[in-house]
């Protein structure tokens, strides 16, 4: 156990529905985006007065353009949220999300603060240049040969880590089959709906006799997840990142775009506004690896956040693994040991998209409505590997 | 008279002819509605909608430019019929079906606009009956305009008047398609499958017929029907399976049908063989089967005896080879049908049965012999009409041949050679070309569109072309004028094999831009195409090889002068391009003042593929646009604008149109796209008198440019990283790589830093030299050379 002065607690977690890159939310900003779930979060707590939010911490994968600006900041404020709450905007790129959680959690367990937000927000559709709007790259990267992997493609390091721990093509294939199998059950099955803020999307088109039309589109579900997806579909696939490769569109996680927030108090936030708690931050950790295996990332955190939570991968009964890639995704569960079962059983990233920057916080909002639905589920874990080589993980027990 | 203007075209029928038709137009800035039934499904204009996504997908392309698509609106029977009133020109497209059409006719005539010019596309069917369907105060803008497929690429357009068709009009329409759409125009009579089907077919049905009756293989009369004898690479079976072989039933079916007093009518049938791979589905490229079968890289071809198909090959007998080869026409005829080997046999036959057939039937289907030749060249691809072949062979020689093999029943219809052709030593003199029908030789035409042709294409035995005065030459370049145009204007042809640009190209254009500075009012770089392919690459491997790299630096440096020379020169120099305008050629006419270009202009800096990066002021070129657009965008950042140009140099792509290439940045909006490619020097000409007459100067160079610098050159090399890593380019793929973003990005200066337009020219030419010195770009080179591809190691 970290050294902390008292708890700190989910009290509420909501997400929009993530689209496809260029899909429901092409025209959405991220900022926008943002604003809807501080908005929906905030209401989840009738009896919070807005003022006590100590600070509104916001993670996006590349902030500028559309989501530059400390978009936390703007956010909350186009949220109606009083000019009397901060805001800031931090960037641990994939797991930006999460890290908005843990640090919002530190704040209060510090005794900083009693109510805090994370959040994420991005929208991959305002980024047409995956990284970012102008990409500079440092010449000394090239000047040594040990830094020249900084500079690899993410589907490139899935093909290095593809061939390291020899993951075939055809297991990196089922595995998003299954991704996309779980994915459409959950969504029949309506497990999603708890968690999601639905968005209406405005797009704004030029209509008859120069008056611009608005055309409202209320978007309700996650629009990544396939029900038509099939082996021999995802097997015609080309590998995208190396000329014999076996890293793929369909056994990557999809680019998207969506938003989440989670709330998060201490016991004497929750007193004050009489919210019932879901879930108890219990640790979080980050590690480094060599950015040219980036996506092996969450071996080296996940046992690290399990010490500091105090409890064994077999008490973890549900572990959100983002699947950046099958490829690392698989490469990490070996590793680990992780069982299948209890990992993404309603899919991931390769179905459900990834956002970058918001997804880890998405996910907590997954793992909060999957808590609330199941009462034996105790602890939960959020994990992802981040770019340039790191790895996250977070975990949380139900109360 | 007034003006004829075409402000909007319909098309009615969205099939493979319709769309690529209403392609054309849309390329050529001609909004078109598309028309097509209904669809009984889904959104009324899913059949145009669904035929216009496929344009997208036929190989050559229809649209000279992806967004061209955006002109043309899809359309329907049903509820937009009222819309036709917007049109001026209605084109039919729709099946080959008169009572179809007819009932088109009758459904459409109440909505066109007065005045609008109706032509059906139809490629056979009498334009007489179908101008009947039209009511009788619409007949005089009626006809037949018969495109070829594929209608951008296929110079030939038949135009057939009716009885009562205004000839004012169909002059006014040849002039438009001439101009606006670059097609060549023949004027064909109202008799069935018009000219060049006519006799295209006909010589299909005797390829046919002799292979069968000689038992050559498929793959062996294609080689024989290729290239070797001026004709297309697809010869005539590989042709049949790109058509379509029910289509290739289809026509020979119509044949039968509307030609039975023809004295061949009784060769106008399919073959079994034909009618079985029809009947089983094998209906050519479309089905994956025909007469060839491609199986991964194997070309299977259908053997008759065997019934199944077998590796393709095939080989011309060594003997015909060489009398293939041989230069005299009238030798090489004599041999093929002296020659008793069954290919040299072939040969013989289908010459003298097509010649039989023209000579025959010259006088029903065409006004004259020219129009019969030119119509075997622009509608099929032929390098020589039949007459002018048989012109060229010696006229009374060949029709003696001719004459023996009908009298000894050998030629495939019994009907003596007409008296003319015994009368004449020809059929095309200085003078005009044999008309059958009227007994006269024919000039040309005199429209007056024509007078912006200074150089139409020309029949063997024609009057030779002005070849204009001299007024200066070396081994590489021609100075001259035209007596008969503005003499201010000189004409600079490169004149070297392939337009190679070497020490003679070089040294001429220097001289040429001092003397025309002096006295000349402005120059046009023009000459037959291709533009330019690029420096001598033979000079550049011998210095390689010589290690005389101080010599080579010498070279580029002339190169970068040389371009420098034609953007710099007192009087305008303006670029007219057609055709492939690669590396060097690029280069220059990114430095003329001004681009005339043919809508088929090919266009790009391939130097990547033999291991060099544009170093005579190309990749300069760019690094200015880059410097100039950036100054137009907020926060200044030049980097955007490289990081494209540095894809298109390092992928050493080709602009497939003028379009594309203003689009790439190698031509500029501003720039001329002239349709008909024919027109180009008169077009070009008059530009440069524009641009002298508005009181030219040139620009200064460029003393400030902003460059993207090592953070340019590092953001490149990621991409070229992942790339290698991930094995899509080889080690010095990435080495070329990182030398054409090194001279796009100005050096290794830091990002944002200025720098003069030499300093750049120097960086290019460093890494152009640098490249030299390796011995994989010199391997490259050496190949490239050798076998004509790039080599990729």
């Amino acid at each position: 156990m970290s050294r902390q002065i008292q708890d700190a607690y989910i009290v509420a977690a909501l997400r929009t529905p993530v689209g496809r890159r260029n899909g429901a939310f092409r025209h959405v900003r991220p900022d926008d985006m943002l604003a809807h779930v501080l908005r929906t979060v905030v209401a989840q707590v009738p009896g919070l007065d807005p003022r006590e939010i100590g600070d509104v911490i916001a993670g996006c994968a590349m902030p500028e353009a559309e989501q530059g600006m400390n978009v936390a900041r703007i956010g909350l404020l186009l949220a109606g949220l009083p000019a009397a709450v901060p805001g800031m905007t931090i960037n641990r790129f994939c797991a930006s999300g999460l890290q908005a959680v843990a640090d919002a959690a530190a704040r209060i367990r510090l005794g900083e603060a009693d109510v805090m937000i994370a959040a994420g927000t991005e929208s991959m559709s305002a980024m047409p240049q995956i990284m970012g709007n102008k990409v500079s790259i440092n010449p000394e990267i090239f000047a040594r040969d040990e830094n020249r992997s900084i500079a690899f493609g993410m589907g490139l390091t899935a093909e290095k880590v593809a061939t390291q721990w020899k993951v075939s093509r055809e297991d990196q294939d089922a595995f998003a089959l299954e991704s996309h199998r779980r994915a459409c059950a959950a969504i029949a099955a309506g497990q999603f709906a708890g968690e999601i803020a639905p968005y209406t999307a405005r797009s704004h088109m030029p209509g008859e006799g120069g008056v611009v039309r608005i055309v409202e589109r209320v978007v309700q579900q996650d629009e990544g997840p396939r029900a038509d997806a099939s082996a021999a579909g995802l097997a015609k696939l080309k590998p995208v990142f190396a000329a014999r490769g076996s890293v793929t569109a369909g056994n990557s996680s999809q680019m998207s775009d969506g938003a989440a927030a989670v709330l998060l108090m201490s016991e004497a936030g929750l007193k004050r506004s009489g919210a019932t708690p879901i879930a108890r931050f219990l640790a979080h950790a980050v590690a480094g690896v060599p950015p040219e295996v980036m996506g092996i990332g969450p071996v080296e955190a996940i046992p690290r956040a399990l010490v500091r939570a105090g409890v064994t991968q077999d008490d973890v009964g549900r572990v959100e693994l983002n699947e950046a890639f099958a490829a690392q995704a698989l490469v990490v569960m070996r590793q680990l040991g992780l069982d299948p079962a209890r990992v993404n059983p309603q899919g991931g990233a390769i179905a459900l998209g990834h956002p970058l920057g918001a997804t880890g916080a998405i996910r907590v909002a997954t793992l909060m409505a999957a808590m609330q639905r199941d009462t034996s589920l105790r602890y939960g874990m959020i994990s992802m590997c981040i770019g340039t080589g790191m790895g996250a993980a977070g975990v949380f027990e139900r109360v | 008279m007034s003006r004829f203007m075409i402000r909007k075209v319909a098309v009615l029928g969205a099939g493979v002819m319709g769309a690529q038709i209403a392609a054309h137009c849309a390329n050529a800035d001609v909004p078109v509605l598309l028309f097509d039934l209904p669809a009984k499904e889904g959104p009324p204009n899913g059949i145009v909608t669904r035929s216009l996504a496929s344009l997208g997908k036929l190989d050559p392309a229809p649209l000279a430019a992806k967004d061209r698509a955006q002109h043309i609106e899809a359309a329907n029977y049903a509820s937009d019929l009222a819309r036709l009133g917007e049109c001026d020109l209605v084109i039919e497209a729709i099946a080959e079906r008169m009572d179809w059409k007819l009932d088109l006719y009758a459904k459409v005539a109440p909505h066109l606009k007065p005045g609008a010019v109706f032509a059906s596309n139809t490629s056979g069917l009498s334009i007489g009956a179908l101008a009947a369907g039209m009511p009788p105060d619409r007949r005089a803008r009626f006809c037949g305009i018969h495109f070829f497929n594929p209608p951008r690429y296929m110079p030939l357009v038949e135009l057939i008047p009716a009885a009562d068709t205004d000839a004012a009009m169909l002059d006014a329409l040849e002039a438009w398609l001439t101009t606006r759409l670059g097609k060549h125009i023949v004027r064909a009579k109202d008799t069935p499958n018009f000219v060049a089907n006519r006799v295209g077919v006909f010589s299909i049905l005797a390829v046919l017929r002799h292979t069968a009756r000689l038992g050559l293989g498929f793959d062996e009369v294609d080689l024989l029907t290729g290239p070797r004898i001026g004709r297309p690479k697809s010869a005539t079976f590989r042709t049949a399976d790109v058509v379509g072989l029910d289509t290739v039933a289809h026509v020979i079916d119509t044949m039968q049908a509307t030609l039975a007093d023809d004295p061949w009518s009784g060769h106008f049938r399919t073959p079994d063989w034909l009618r079985a791979l029809i009947a089983r589905g094998a209906l050519g490229q479309k089905a994956g089967a025909g007469i060839y079968r491609k199986e991964g890289k194997r070309i299977l071809v259908l053997d008759l005896h065997r019934q199944d198909y077998v590796d393709s090959g095939g080989e011309v007998f060594p003997d015909i080879e060489d009398i293939l080869k041989l230069r005299d026409p009238a030798e090489k005829f004599a041999e093929l049908a002296a020659h008793p080997h069954p290919q040299a046999q072939f040969l013989w036959s289908i010459f003298r049965d097509v010649f039989h057939y023209c000579a025959v039937h010259l006088a029903d289907i065409a006004d004259n012999a020219r129009d019969i030749d030119l119509a075997m060249r622009w509608g099929f691809g032929w390098a020589m009409g039949p007459f002018e072949t048989w012109q060229a062979a010696g006229w009374q020689d060949i029709a003696r041949l001719i004459q023996e093999d009908i009298d000894h029943g050998r030629a495939m219809a019994k009907v003596d050679l007409p008296a003319w052709v015994r009368e004449r030593e020809g059929v095309h003199a200085p003078s005009g070309s044999w008309s059958a029908a009227d007994g006269v030789l024919k000039p040309r035409t005199t429209l007056p569109v024509y007078q912006r042709q200074l150089y139409p294409d020309r029949v063997l035995g024609e009057a030779p072309a002005e070849r204009g005065e001299t007024l200066w030459e070396n081994g590489g370049v021609r100075l001259w004028r035209r007596p008969d145009q503005d003499k201010g204007i000189g004409i600079l042809s490169i004149t070297s094999k392939m337009h190679a640009i070497g020490d003679d190209v070089m040294d001429g254009i220097l001289e040429s831009i001092a003397r025309a500075e002096v006295d000349l009012d402005g120059v046009v770089i023009w000459h037959e195409p291709p533009f330019a392919v690029g420096a001598n690459l033979q000079q550049v491997a011998q210095a390689c090889h010589a290690q005389q790299f101080d010599l080579l630096d010498r070279m580029v440096a002339r190169f970068q002068q040389t371009a420098l020379r034609i953007r710099h020169a007192q009087v305008p120099v303006v670029a007219a391009v057609q055709g492939m305008a690669l590396g060097g050629g690029c280069e220059f006419l990114m430095h003329a003042a001004h681009r005339v270009l043919a809508l088929e202009s090919y266009i790009g800096l391939v130097e990547a593929g033999v291991g060099l990066i544009p170093a005579g002021g190309g990749s300069k070129e760019f690094a200015l646009q880059a410097h100039a657009m950036a100054q137009r965008a907020a926060g200044g950042d030049v980097f955007p604008y490289i990081q494209n140009a540095f894809q298109t140099i390092a992928m050493a792509t080709v602009a497939k149109s003028a379009l594309e290439a203003v689009q790439l940045g190698f031509a500029r909006a501003s720039d001329d796209i002239v349709f008909n490619a024919g027109e180009l020097l008169y077009v070009a000409s008059r530009r440069a008198r524009a641009l002298a007459d508005a009181g030219w100067h040139p620009p200064l160079p460029q003393r400030a440019v902003t460059v993207a610098g090592r953070s340019g050159i590092a953001t490149c090399e990621m991409m070229l990283l992942n790339m290698a890593e991930g094995g899509q380019i080889s080690a010095h793929d990435y080495r070329v790589a990182r030398a054409a973003a090194t001279a796009l990005c100005g050096g290794e200066v830091d990002s944002g830093m200025q720098v003069s337009e030499q300093w750049i020219l120097d960086v290019e030419r460093t890494q152009f030299v640098e490249l030299l010195k390796t011995e994989k770009t010199q391997q490259r080179i050496v190949h490239m050379l050798e076998t004509g591809k790039p080599l990729r190691n």
